[in-house]
C-alpha cells in the first residue's frame, strides 16, 4: 500500500506568489515569512514523495458561479497554471497523479462523497502557491498532484465535520492503494483573513497561533466548531482553514508536529505552516 | 442574534405592534421626537445598537428604508408594512394641512375620529372595540408631535431611489382592503427588489397589524425568527449567501470575464461599452465606474470577482480593504494589520 508520509497544512495567499514573482523572497518584508517555510521544504525534500494530495479552494478562476461544485477531484494528466487576470505565471505545469486520483474518485462515491471529476482543470493560486512554498521554483515538480477542490466562496459551504470525515476517507484510499508511492496530503488556505464588508482586514494572531499549536496535538476542539464560528474566528475568508481539516483528518490520532511557522501579516491575512507526521510511523 | 425593531407609524406606539410582541421578543421604536425621516432613521440607528431586523408601518416602513439607504450593514432583514416608497404627492401638502389644524384646534379625539374609519378595512363596519384602543393611542400623542411627524412625511426621501440597492431579506405586507396604502405600491416596491416576499392580509385594511393581529403577528414572528437564523450572525460580514449570490450575479460575472487578455483589452479600451455587454443595475454599473469597492461588496460582488478590475486598474487590496472598511489606508493598516508577529 502507499504511504502517508505528512501532512501539510500552509497559506495559500496570492501575494506569497506575487512576492516570488517579483523576486521579493530576499527582502526584508517578505525574508522573514518565507525562511520559515525552510525546515519543511529541507524534511520533505529528502523525504522525496511521489504524490501530493492538494485541498484547496478555487477563487473563481476555474470555476464561475455558474456552476459551483461542492466537491470537485482533478483526474487530469497536467493541470496548468491559470490565468487569474494578471496574465500568465512562469511556473511549470503540474503532472497529475491520474492512477490514484481515479482510484480516489472510486473511493470517495464509495464513500458516499460525490465529486465533481475534473478531466481538464486549470488551477489557480490556491494549488499553485502551496507547492512553490513546498518545492520552491524547480524547471518541472518533483511530485505528482491530485487536486481536491471544496467550494469555500458561495454558500452553502460545507461543514468543517465533513471536512474531517473527508480526510479519513482520503486516508483509506491511500491505505488501499497498491503501490509503494509517498504520499503528502497538503491543506491549504488561511489563516485569518476577511476581504469582504466593512470588517475587511480583520486577522486574529492569537486564533491563529492557537490553530498551528493545536491542529496536531488537539485538533477536536476545532474539528467540532461550527462554520459560522471559524467565519468570527477567522474571518470570511479565513474560514476557508477547514480545508487544513481534511489534512489532519487523514492522519492518525496521534501527531508529531514536526515543523510550524507563524508571520501576520501576509498581504492582508495571517499566514504560516504547520507539518505533521503520524507518531508511529509506518515505515 | 439580531433585535426586532418595530417601528410605528403616525401617531402610533407599541399597540399597534401587540399581535407581533406577544409571539416574539421585540423592541418598539420611538420616532415621536425628530423632525424628518432621515432624522428617525439616524436616530435609531445610534439609539439601537446591533444588528437589527426592522419591521415599519405606514411612516415606520419609510423610517425602515431610509434606515437601510443609510446603515444596510446593520439590517438582517426588512419588513414593511402598509407603506409606500412614493415622495409627495401632488396635493397631499393641503390634505395634510387639515389634519395639522384639526388636531391643534380640535383636538386629538377629534382627529382620530376623522381620521381613522379612512384607515380601516374598505368596505367593513370597524369593530367598535379597536376603534376605542385606536383612539387611546392617537390621545398618547399631542397636536404637536402629529404635525411634527407629518411634515417629516411630507420632506420623505424619495426611496424608490435607494431600494435597488437593499439585497437583503424583504417581506411587503399590506391589507387586501387598505385604501391608503394599497396593494400596489407594495408591488412596486418588490418590482426593485427581487427578493421580496410580498403578503396581502385579508379583511385587513392600513392598519391590518391591529385589524389582523394574530396573522400579521404569526407572519412577522415567523419571518423574523427565519431571518435571525439565517442572518449574518458575524456583523460586517457579508457572507456569500443565496441573496447576495443572485444580486451580484451579472457584476461578478462581468469581473470575471476578465480573466482574459480579450476581456481586459475590452475593458481598457472602452468600459462603458464594455459593462454594456452585462446586464448590470445602474447602481452596480456606476460603482464599478467610481471604483466604489464598498459598494461594489454591498450590490453582490464578491472579492475573488470583483478583484479582477484592479487586474486592469491597479489598486492594491490593502486599498480595497481601507475603502470597505471606511478607513484611509493608513488607520487601517495601522488599526487592523499593525499587529505585526514575525517569524
Amino acid at each position: 500500500m502507499a504511504e502517508l508520509l505528512a501532512g501539510l497544512g500552509t497559506s495559500h495567499v496570492p501575494s506569497i506568489a506575487a512576492a516570488l514573482d517579483k523576486g521579493l523572497r530576499h527582502t526584508p518584508e517578505w525574508a522573514p515569512f518565507f525562511d520559515g517555510y525552510t525546515p519543511a521544504q529541507d524534511w520533505i525534500a529528502a523525504k522525496k514523495p511521489d504524490i501530493a494530495v492538494v485541498i484547496f479552494n478555487d477563487h473563481g478562476n476555474a470555476f464561475f458561479l455558474d456552476r459551483v461544485p461542492t466537491l470537485a477531484l482533478g483526474v487530469a494528466e497536467e493541470y496548468h497554471p491559470i490565468d487569474e487576470g494578471w496574465g500568465p505565471r512562469p511556473i511549470p505545469p503540474f503532472r497529475g497523479a491520474a492512477d490514484f486520483a481515479w482510484h480516489l474518485a472510486d473511493c470517495m462515491v464509495e464513500g458516499h462523497f460525490d465529486p465533481l471529476i475534473c478531466r481538464e482543470l486549470d488551477v489557480d493560486h490556491g494549488l499553485q502557491v502551496p507547492m512553490e512554498l513546498v518545492f520552491g521554483r524547480p524547471a518541472a515538480w518533483p511530485v505528482k498532484v491530485v487536486p481536491i477542490l471544496i467550494n469555500t466562496i458561495q454558500y452553502p459551504v460545507p461543514t468543517p465535520q465533513r471536512m474531517w470525515e473527508l480526510g479519513k476517507l482520503l486516508r483509506k484510499a491511500i491505505e488501499n492503494w497498491p503501490t509503494d508511492e509517498k504520499i503528502v496530503v497538503m491543506g491549504t488556505g488561511g489563516l485569518s483573513h476577511q476581504l469582504q464588508g466593512a470588517r475587511a482586514g480583520f486577522i486574529n494572531p492569537a486564533a491563529d497561533r492557537a490553530w498551528i499549536d493545536e491542529i496536531g496535538p488537539a485538533p477536536d476542539r476545532w474539528r467540532d466548531m461550527a462554520l459560522t464560528d471559524y467565519v468570527e474566528t477567522f474571518g470570511s475568508e479565513g474560514a476557508e482553514l477547514i480545508m487544513w481539516l481534511v489534512m489532519r483528518g487523514c492522519m492518525d490520532a496521534r501527531v508529531k508536529t514536526l515543523h510550524s511557522h507563524y508571520f501576520a501579516p501576509a498581504s492582508m491575512t495571517g499566514a504560516g505552516m504547520v507539518l505533521l507526521e503520524n507518531a508511529v510511523c509506518s515505515s | 442574534m439580531p433585535t426586532l425593531l418595530l417601528i410605528p407609524g403616525l401617531v402610533s406606539d407599541a399597540f399597534v405592534w401587540h399581535g407581533v410582541t406577544a409571539r416574539i421578543p421585540a423592541v418598539v421604536a420611538d420616532v415621536s421626537t425628530q423632525a424628518t425621516i432621515t432624522a428617525m432613521a439616524q436616530d435609531l440607528l445610534a439609539r439601537h445598537p446591533g444588528r437589527l431586523i426592522l419591521a415599519g408601518h405606514s411612516m415606520g416602513g419609510r423610517v425602515a428604508m431610509e434606515m437601510a439607504r443609510l446603515a444596510p450593514s446593520r439590517l438582517a432583514g426588512m419588513a414593511l408594512l402598509n407603506t409606500g416608497m412614493h415622495p409627495r404627492r401632488e396635493g397631499e401638502e393641503a390634505k395634510r394641512q387639515e389634519k395639522i389644524d384639526l388636531a391643534h384646534k380640535s383636538g386629538m379625539v377629534a382627529l382620530a375620529e376623522s381620521w381613522l374609519p379612512g384607515m380601516m378595512a374598505a368596505g367593513r363596519t370597524p369593530d367598535p372595540a379597536l376603534m376605542a384602543d385606536l383612539t387611546a393611542m392617537v390621545c398618547r400623542f399631542t397636536p404637536d408631535i402629529h404635525e411634527r411627524q407629518l411634515r417629516a412625511l411630507l420632506s420623505r426621501p424619495d426611496a424608490a431611489l435607494s431600494m435597488p440597492g437593499w439585497t437583503g431579506p424583504l417581506l411587503l405586507l399590506t391589507g387586501a382592503q387598505d385604501v391608503w396604502s394599497p396593494v400596489a405600491q407594495h408591488q412596486d416596491i418588490a418590482a426593485l427588489c427581487p427578493q421580496a416576499r410580498l403578503e396581502v392580509i385579508d379583511a385587513a385594511g392600513h392598519f391590518a397589524p391591529v385589524e389582523q393581529p394574530d396573522r400579521v403577528g404569526a407572519v412577522i414572528a415567523t419571518w423574523s425568527a427565519e431571518i435571525a437564523a439565517q442572518a449574518d450572525r458575524i456583523p460586517e460580514t457579508p457572507l456569500f449567501d443565496r441573496p447576495r449570490a443572485n444580486a451580484g450575479y451579472a457584476l461578478n460575472k462581468m469581473a470575471m470575464a476578465l480573466s482574459t487578455p480579450e476581456g481586459r483589452a475590452a475593458f481598457a479600451a472602452d468600459e462603458d461599452a464594455y459593462l454594456s455587454r452585462f446586464a448590470l443595475t445602474p447602481d452596480q454599473r456606476a460603482a464599478v465606474k467610481a471604483r466604489d469597492w464598498e459598494a461594489m461588496v454591498r450590490l453582490g460582488g464578491n472579492l475573488f470577482y470583483i478583484l479582477k478590475i484592479s487586474a486592469v486598474d491597479p489598486t492594491p487590496i490593502r486599498a480595497i480593504g481601507a475603502a470597505q472598511a471606511g478607513m484611509t489606508l493608513d488607520d487601517f493598516l495601522t488599526t487592523r494589520l499593525g499587529k505585526v508577529t514575525n517569524g
